[in-house]
């Protein structure tokens, strides 16, 4: 078998490796704690190996969705294990792929209890985020966006802090509230999507079968012909709204956007440091990508529509986020609620609807993911040692660990964006394609860019407390700098940090062209809808392997909902 | 390869070879030979290559630029970056190289008394520095350049807190950061409305008159901070918490200046925006007046010099908006030796009588007589007096503005020349001359590696004038002497201000009449009180109030929904009664209502 044969199966050894890790961990002895931890690492050492084989064989140039998989599972309901990554999601698989060995490391001696229980979550998490990224079927997307969940809970609720429950009670609440609403919404695009018997919650099917309806409604709403509206089209025009802001919900809450970001601070500030680092790290991503993959692109007519409420809430999130942190006495409540002024930026490109805003907005997301993942990684380190997480508490920590304040400092530069790390890029990409949205009003991307100077502000003014100024505790006076595994994890991201920053050509060709198609199909809802090409928005969609060939369908009209 | 651009990424690639290998071992870092080592070879290697890019051009090598795409974005190219050695930036180049290696010579012994591990990371910070401000000197368009403009404002935020056990210098960097920083956010929106106007990042690109302007005006912003104009100048004194050579080469000599190279370098774009150019006379000139009289009263000799600086920074500025970039540039070059000079110089001083008090000096002629004169060079040089090379700077600025906004910003101008010789006069007067205090009494000269860069730069501090035809030449300039009314008063500016320095403070505890209004007025430091006060009254109160409804609102409402959840599970919970003939009873009326529903449609 040569390595063209296997790249059917990289997907899902990518995805499943760490659930057959976390079934190797179930026959291993509870007091094993080594063996554990180091099985776990392989695992998902491996898993990362396998994400940048993924990574590497994604051609640029080449198909919409590659190393695509395709498999019969439910055929009478339309469902199909399909599997396949876009440079976009091709790009966080690897950034889920970092983190998985990094979250192991940073918690090698952080957790006491229950480690085996502790470890199978984490493979369980991976798992769970490496499904979510590749499924192309929506029902696979919606199962694995539900198992991150579960696991989540317990991370958080098992080997939190002291107000670990309810913290996780109002995560769990929150996020299930919002994919609930979407399961609606998903069980509705898979009924009017389709006429009977030809039914498919596959995403391409879906993506290509909304097109010609879309195009009549955006013309329709430019006041151009609406006399000759599809049944399909007619029910999109009355429950489109409705079914993106149901996608929006699931999606809003997770990224998260203000005002339903409240969950996120409770939840990092209680979750261990392997939680917080998964959460800011990849969770939080699933929310834009699902920005990203489904609510605009099956809805851009809807989503054209309410673009002024999100560009608004991802600019109240970035402003509002950045001064909440300086408000904060808490190190992971500030680095928190600085996660929701950053993903304000995304969600802010994301709806900019031009190639330079997406592109920073994908940029960004892998960005976040590295610098918040980090910040929340460093600081476990000193959390490990100190035990407390206000600020007050520290003070002239750069004297006794120069190694440690050293990174913690690269990091923030990071996360302020300064030119030579990847922060500045993504930023910058998304103010500049902003700017350039002529139809957008110009303070949005004037008031975007304070984040400029209030993240400087916070975050320097962090720093001065926590690592500046004399030692005046003398509980800090004894701390001693990383070690050697602390110092592997902290030098693996700031190489990242300063190589995505100074070479960011290589990934950004990969996110190129479903930047290209994304932005596309968003114009699809706009007033510049005609001069989208069909073929720039639309997909191929494999034919189902194995499956009996389908018998000739008789046409059917589609279901018109009531309106 | 053609030779240039291999000289230009030898400047640029040593300095940045020898920070990364001081990074990633901490092994060179941790000792003093090899960090310094490295660093001061880097520099070396760079100034080499700088001066022999400006000896090819001089035997007239032609402008060269070379790019390499750095952002793709919907498959061509968004952005570059590269190298242009054209005549602003080479002899720039030499200038940064050349002071930057003094400097570190200089710190070599300067800094003896440091932990090895923090004499190697301040190395480390200064490799870093050069390399940044490299990039930024080569930078081919105006995006490569902010890149090195904030870069530059990391090693400044690193360097100025170098001490950063110390609560002021601590202090004291996140100001720096955070000043320049709030003006940089100019910057950012230039590039953006440039870019979203002309697609592009060039200086030379052809924006529309109102385009032009608005980004200029921002630009000037940046500028404003960077180069520590009214009313951002507050950072600057603060800086000098640093490290004395830090002081002579960041906050003096070059990274200050990369505003002031930025609007050379940006001049085209100026050029169609006379508005912005209006602007900057009258902020140049304020600048300058206004940081002079400053000066005045400062008592540690490090403020003095730095409000100078703020001063001399403001006659570029004024310059350039006259529409001479020309002189701006002149000065900036002969402004980088004679100043990076007097502030090693007052280095030395203060490593000699352990304070940075005036009053804790006097009387060092005789104890250090080498650092004296050279010191009085720089001195003189700056006042302008005939002869040294700010002479003919500071005349070409003065000339460029005469009859501008009817003489007023060239009375500005010349009155802070006046005041420049009188606050240098006081300098002098109090540190060196008059009877020795009891610290300058055991004050000795310093040993080679601190003499030798003095030394190296009080050539150009005295001779650099000299090369400005030759620059004009390399700029495509025009440049001659003349005699006129300007250089007559300029002249006489510095003397009688030199003179009166000597008649005011030469008797002892002698002070300006006014002294106490202008105390009163630094003390007050209202400008900095106002931006103490937007940071603290307005920012972190917001974000107080920001807190507080997300507390109580935000996060409010969705607890009161939570509890509204329960309260409703709560009160239907008595239905479930667990009685089967309950809920029989229950179907039974829903099935009826259902079915006469059902009829009545």
């Amino acid at each position: 078998m040569n390595a063209a044969q296997l790249q059917p199966y990289l997907l899902t050894l990518v995805v499943f490796l760490p659930l057959l890790g976390a079934g190797l961990l179930l026959f291993l002895p509870r007091e094993e704690a080594g063996q554990v931890r180091a099985w776990t690492l392989l695992a998902m050492g491996v898993d990362l190996a396998l994400a940048a084989v993924a990574y590497l064989v994604f051609d640029p140039k080449g198909a919409e969705f590659q190393l695509e998989v395709r498999r019969a599972w439910s055929a009478e309901f339309g469902i199909s294990y399909h599997l396949g990554v876009d440079g976009l999601s091709v790009s966080l698989v690897l950034l889920t792929g970092f983190l998985g060995p990094v979250v192991v490391l940073s918690s090698w001696k952080f957790i006491h209890d229950r480690v085996k229980e502790f470890h199978i979550s984490l493979l369980l998490i991976q798992a769970a985020m490496m499904g979510t990224l590749v499924s192309l079927d929506l029902v696979l997307f919606y199962v694995f966006f539900e198992a991150m969940l579960i696991p989540m809970y317990l991370l958080i609720g098992v080997w939190g802090s002291e107000r670990r429950r309810e913290a996780a009670m109002k995560f769990f609440l929150y996020t299930l509230f919002g994919s609930l609403v979407m399961l609606v919404a998903i069980l509705a695009v898979y009924f009017i999507g389709q006429p009977a018997g030809a039914r498919s919650f596959d995403y391409g099917t879906i993506y290509n079968s909304l097109l010609s309806a879309n195009r009549q409604l955006a013309a329709c709403t430019q006041g151009v012909g609406c006399a000759t509206l599809s049944p399909l089209a007619l029910t999109l025009q009355a429950w489109g709204p409705l079914m993106f802001l149901a996608f929006a919900l699931a999606f809003a809450i997770k990224v998260p956007m203000v005002p339903l970001h409240t969950w996120l601070p409770e939840a990092h500030v209680e979750a261990p440091v392997a939680g917080s680092i998964i959460l800011a790290g990849v969770m939080l991503k699933m929310g834009t990508y699902g920005f990203w993959r489904f609510a605009i692109p099956l809805f851009p007519v809807a989503a054209y529509q309410f673009r002024p409420l999100f560009v608004a809430l991802a600019v109240v999130g970035i402003v509002y986020g950045a001064l909440m942190c300086l408000a904060q006495q808490d190190v992971k409540k500030l680095i928190a609620y600085s996660s929701v002024s950053h993903l304000g930026i995304c969600m802010l490109g994301i709806f900019a609807f031009t190639a330079e805003a997406a592109s920073g907005s994908a940029y960004q997301m892998l960005n976040h993911g590295v610098s918040s993942g980090a910040l929340f990684c460093l600081f476990g380190f000193l959390y490990e040692r100190r035990h407390t997480r206000r600020i007050s508490d520290y003070g002239g920590v750069a004297r006794v660990m120069p190694f440690f304040a050293a990174s913690f400092l690269v990091v923030t530069f990071s996360s302020i964006a300064v030119p030579g790390t990847n922060g500045f890029v993504g930023e910058f990409l998304v103010l500049l394609g902003t700017f350039k949205a002529s139809s957008l009003w110009l303070g949005y991307p004037v008031l975007a860019t304070t984040t400029v100077i209030l993240g400087a502000s916070y975050m320097l003014w962090m720093v001065q407390r926590v690592f500046f100024g004399p030692i005046d505790r003398p509980e800090n006076g004894g701390l001693r700098d990383l070690d050697l595994r602390e110092g592997l994890t902290a030098s693996a991201f700031m190489v990242l940090v300063l190589w995505m920053g100074l070479a960011p050509q290589p990934f950004l060709d990969r996110i190129a062209p479903a930047t290209d198609r994304f932005v596309a199909r968003a114009q699809l809802g706009t007033p510049d809808s005609a001069k989208v090409k069909d073929a720039d928005v639309r997909v191929t969609v494999p034919p189902i392997e194995g499956a009996p060939p389908a018998l000739p369908q008789p046409p059917v009209a589609a279901v018109a909902l009531p309106r | 390869m053609n030779s240039p651009v291999l000289l230009g990424e030898v400047a640029l690639g040593a300095p940045a070879l020898a920070a990364l290998l001081l990074v990633v071992f901490p092994w060179a870092r941790r000792r003093r030979a090899p960090a310094a080592g490295l660093t001061i070879a880097s520099s070396l290697v760079a100034a080499a290559a700088a001066a022999k890019l400006v000896i090819d051009r001089t035997g007239g090598a032609p402008d060269v630029r070379v790019t390499i795409p750095w952002l793709p974005a919907q498959g061509h190219t968004l952005a570059e970056v590269g190298l242009q050695l054209d005549g602003v930036s080479v002899v720039m180049l030499l200038v940064v190289t050349v002071v930057a290696l003094c400097v570190q010579v200089f710190s070599l012994e300067y800094m003896r008394d440091e932990t090895a591990r923090s004499y190697g990371r301040y190395f480390a910070y200064h490799a870093l520095f050069l390399f940044s401000m490299n990039l930024l000197v080569l930078a081919p368009n105006l995006l490569q350049l902010f890149a090195g403009w904030e870069l530059v404002g990391v090693t400044s935020y690193l360097l100025i807190g170098f001490y950063f056990a110390r609560p002021s210098a601590a202090r004291a960097a996140v100001k720096a950061f955070w000043m320049t920083k709030l003006a940089d956010m100019g910057f950012l929106f230039a590039l953006l409305v440039l870019f979203a106007s002309t697609g592009s990042f060039d200086w030379t690109v052809a924006a529309s008159p109102q385009v032009a302007t608005a980004v200029t005006a921002l630009l000037f912003i940046a500028v404003v901070g960077k180069s520590a104009q009214f009313p951002l100048h507050v950072w600057l004194p603060d800086a000098m918490e640093g490290p004395t050579p830090v002081s002579a080469l960041l906050h003096a000599a070059t990274m200050v200046a990369a505003g002031v190279y930025m609007l050379v370098r940006a001049d085209p774009l100026f050029a169609r925006a006379p508005a912005t150019r209006d602007l900057m006379l009258w902020v140049g000139a304020g600048t300058a007046a206004f940081a002079a009289l400053l000066a005045l009263v400062q008592t540690d000799i490090k403020r003095v010099l730095a409000y100078s600086t703020c001063s001399q920074l403001g006659l570029m500025v004024a310059a350039i908006g006259a529409g001479s970039a020309f002189a701006g540039f002149f000065h900036l070059g002969t402004h980088a030796f004679f100043k990076a000079l007097l502030f090693l110089a007052a280095g030395s001083v203060i490593h000699a009588v352990h304070s940075n008090e005036l009053g804790a000096m006097g009387g060092l002629r005789r104890r250090m007589p080498l650092t004296s004169a050279v010191f009085v060079v720089g001195a003189l040089s700056l006042s302008g007096v005939p002869g040294f090379a700010g002479f003919a700077s500071k005349d070409l600025v003065l000339a460029s503005v005469e009859g501008k906004a009817g003489w007023v910003p060239w009375v500005l101008l010349m009155a802070s020349a006046f005041l420049t010789a009188l606050y240098m006069g006081r300098v002098l007067v109090k540190a060196f001359l008059g009877p020795p205090s009891e610290a300058a009494a055991h004050a000795h000269e310093p040993g080679f590696s601190m003499t030798g860069p003095l030394v190296l730069l009080a050539v150009p501090a005295v001779f650099a004038g000299l090369l400005g035809g030759w620059l004009a030449r390399s700029l495509g300039a025009d440049y001659h002497l003349h005699l006129g009314l300007t250089p007559v008063v300029a002249s006489a500016a510095a003397v009688l201000g030199l003179g009166a320095a000597v008649f005011v403070f030469g008797g002892a505890g002698r002070r300006v009449p006014w002294a106490a209004a202008l105390e009163y007025f630094d003390r007050g430091a209202f400008v900095d009180r106002g931006w103490e006060s937007l940071y603290r009254q307005v920012l972190l109160r917001v974000s107080g109030w920001a807190r507080w409804v997300d507390r109580y609102l935000v996060d409010g409402v969705i607890n009161a929904l939570g509890w509204g959840t329960l309260e409703v599970g709560t009160t239907v919970r008595p239905l479930q009664t667990g009685r089967t003939r309950d809920y029989v009873f229950a179907v039974m009326v829903g099935a009826l209502v259902l079915a006469w529903l059902g009829g009545w449609r």
